[in-house]
């Protein structure tokens, strides 16, 4: 796809695009996603938006494992994401930041990041028991990996510091490196910027370009923040009600009548231009601005 | 990528220029010498301490080993567990089982293998771990309490099996354990007859050492596993299933290993209490046992080995002391006499430890223990800056590297 090779990115030649095909989950009678199908081209910043409620966070689900889908594909190459579990889809290189931090706040930042390294190593309860020295010597290349990632998302002075005690930024920081330990091919990101303040938005908004341009993976992200989504994804795809309502460019998904719609209740007697403006800041008479803005309703 | 390396130039730079080199060579000097000072110590105990100590240490340490193996299960990985007697009584009745001799005393016929006893010791661990990793299943389905529940139910059928099974466990009334022994050497009075600087080793001196190191292995052994993959593994998943299979844990496996694993300890700890008591009965391993071993790891600490062997201490020796010096201790009658019941004061206090202990300091005696570390280290009080815990904590956690290695490349 010309927008993403146009990021300057080199697209490593290892990494498929992600096909989502007619998903559909139900929770009972409720449809949770009905029908949703878009497609993430390799190597490229893929935002997913939408109302509250929309199935943001469900889609995340079936992407990473944790729910199944109904009815369905959910493709990575060769590899069918929605037949897989979790741990599975870990090991082919998916990895996920969660939302609300989903960390081990007892443990530092550098043993949280260690369990990225799960797949990657082998020690088991015997050898690590013993102390084997296969174990200690894996630990040790892995930790230096581990060290290395921490830099880059500038955690490295914090590497010993237990998880519970960094502020909340430094946590969200925490997900995403962690999230990155796993060497993932394709990143998924849930708000990584939600309840963060002006500043940390764009260091976040910053780390994560550098993130696809210096590893070359995709990365599809969920977030309210319209503002960073439009600076940073090259395409977007607006859920609503479960539905798939638009996919596009930032700039076409904007100028879109049915998002639009979507974010203000009912579009019609307003002002497009007005509208646009509300549904590029998530709030109903917003102005363009980074700060977070509350969830849009 | 480029910037990694770089990064990494910088990381190590700035690790050799690291500071308080002087305070990390400190403690880790100090560790050591505190831990070879504790097993002398240990080791020597023989010499200058009557039996009664050697009896309750050897007992003590069972205990510890025991604790250990259910903090895995219950204070690292979440899985609430109330089976801990059953897979005690499991180690237990097997070792005596394959250890023991057939032959009828009184009304049972017994009949017994009467293998080598570290035969014995080993089926006993294997066959507890086997039922442990029989159960696991059971945890993927249950969570909390629900689980708790459940795993109750191996209790009552313990107790069935355990009463009702009589030419194996001895039925009601028990049987007997045979004394321990490797390769000729018995753990007993005599066979060999042993003085070391003319002390008399015999049954209490002996089992004392084995029981040493037993515990010093089990407590090793848990250490290296919580601070690896695999202990990660099941902090993560004790934290946040969904986090862990995420990340690339497969929660069932891990469920399933740990429950291996802490039922091997508990079959250990089960072959220990047979040889500390020199018999087996369905009451020693009812749901109180279940019970207490929970009160040790909450009052030791949830999750933390050293903790589930202080608690294990405290909670198994607390009773013999009092029961010994049970008129040295005001209010304490002995038996017949006026005032508390040896016993009952022993309960009375335990009972208020856990409470005062739950109270105060959630992390247990493991969290006092550090708080007095910290204190000891940093005598200023306070909390200390995020620079220096940063460095002296990288002596204390082993994670990501060794920490002694990592100190001689840097």
């Amino acid at each position: 796809m010309s927008t993403a090779s146009t990021a300057g990115a080199d697209v490593r030649r290892d990494i498929p695009p992600v096909e989502i095909e007619n998903v559909s989950v139900r929770f009972g009678a409720i449809k949770a996603l009905s029908e949703v199908s878009f497609r993430v081209e390799p190597g490229t910043i893929h935002a997913i938006i939408g109302p509250n409620g929309a199935g943001k966070s469900t889609m995340f689900n079936v992407l990473s494992g944790v729910y199944r889908a109904a009815e369905g594909q959910v493709r990575f190459g060769d590899d069918r994401l929605d037949q897989m579990r979790p741990y599975q889809i870990a090991g082919i290189g998916v990895a996920r930041a969660f939302q609300n931090i989903a960390l081990s706040g007892g443990q530092s930042v550098a043993e949280n990041l260690m369990l990225g390294r799960h797949h990657l190593t082998k020690a088991g309860f015997i050898a690590a028991g013993l102390r084997l020295p296969k174990a200690t010597r894996e630990g040790k290349v892995h930790g230096t990996r581990v060290a290395e990632i921490a830099e880059f998302l500038e955690l490295g002075d914090k590497l010993h510091t237990p998880v519970g005690v960094l502020s909340y930024g430094d946590q969200k920081r925490v997900e995403v490196a962690r999230a990155l330990c796993t060497e993932p091919r394709l990143l998924l990101l849930d708000e990584p910027v939600a309840g963060m303040n002006a500043e940390e938005t764009a260091r976040m908004a910053e780390a994560i370009r550098e993130i696809r341009s210096a590893l070359g993976i995709s990365v599809v992200l969920v977030e309210h923040d319209m503002g960073m989504v439009m600076s940073l994804a090259d395409q977007v795809t607006v859920l609503d009600f479960g539905r798939r309502i638009a996919d596009g460019t930032p700039a076409e998904v904007q100028r879109d009548p049915e998002v639009i719609r979507a974010y203000l209740g009912s579009g019609d007697e307003i002002d497009p231009a007005e509208a646009a403006d509300a549904a590029a800041t998530g709030h109903h008479t917003g102005h363009h601005t980074t700060e977070t803005p509350g969830t849009p309703s | 990528m480029s910037e990694a390396t770089a990064t990494k130039a910088r990381r190590s730079s700035a690790g050799g220029a690291r500071p308080l080199p002087g305070t990390a060579r400190g403690r880790s000097l100090l560790k050591p010498v505190l831990l070879v000072l504790a097993l002398v110590v240990m080791l020597a105990l023989p010499l200058y301490v009557e039996e009664f100590w050697l009896r309750t240490g050897f007992a003590v340490f069972g205990a510890v080993v025991g604790a250990i193996g259910l903090n895995l299960l219950v204070g690292t990985t979440g899985q609430l567990s109330l089976a801990h007697a059953f897979f005690l009584a499991v180690g237990a009745v097997t070792y005596v089982f394959v250890s023991g001799e057939s032959g009828g005393i009184g009304l049972a016929d017994l009949s017994g293998l009467g293998l080598p006893p570290l035969l014995g010791l080993i089926a006993g661990v294997l066959l507890s771990g086997l039922a442990g990793l029989l159960f696991s299943p059971i945890a993927a389905r249950l969570r909390g309490i629900y689980l708790g529940v459940a795993s109750l139910g191996l209790v009552f059928i313990g107790q069935h099996v355990l009463n009702s099974w009589t030419s194996v466990t001895g039925g009601f009334n028990g049987r007997s354990a045979p004394e321990f022994s490797l390769f000729g050497f018995t753990f007993g009075n005599t066979d060999p007859d042993l003085f070391v600087l003319g002390v008399p080793f015999r049954e209490a001196e002996r089992l004392w050492y084995l029981g040493l190191v037993l515990a010093l292995a089990a407590y090793l052994f848990a250490r290296n596993l919580l601070r690896s993959r695999a202990g990660r593994a099941l902090q993560t998943l004790r934290d946040s299933e969904v986090a862990a299979s995420v990340m690339g844990v497969n929660v069932q496996r891990y469920k399933a290993r740990v429950f291996l694993v802490s039922s091997m300890y508990a079959g250990l700890s089960g072959v220990m209490f047979a040889l500390s008591i020199g018999s087996i009965a369905p009451e020693s391993f009812g749901l109180e046992v279940s019970i207490l071993y929970l009160a040790m790891i909450v009052l030791g600490g949830l999750g933390s080995v050293g903790g589930a062997a202080l608690g294990a201490m405290f909670v198994s020796a607390l009773p013999l002391i009092f029961q010994r010096y049970a008129d040295t201790v005001p209010f304490v009658g002995g038996p017949g006499e006026g005032g508390l019941a040896a016993g009952e004061a022993a309960r009375y206090l335990f009972g208020l430890a856990i409470i005062l202990v739950v109270l105060f300091e959630p992390a247990g005696l493991a969290g006092l223990a550090g708080r007095f570390r910290r204190k000891a280290r940093d005598p200023g009080g306070g909390r200390t800056t995020s620079r220096s815990s940063a460095a002296t904590s990288s002596s204390t956690t082993s994670v990501p590297s060794d920490p002694p290695a990592q100190g001689s490349t840097t």
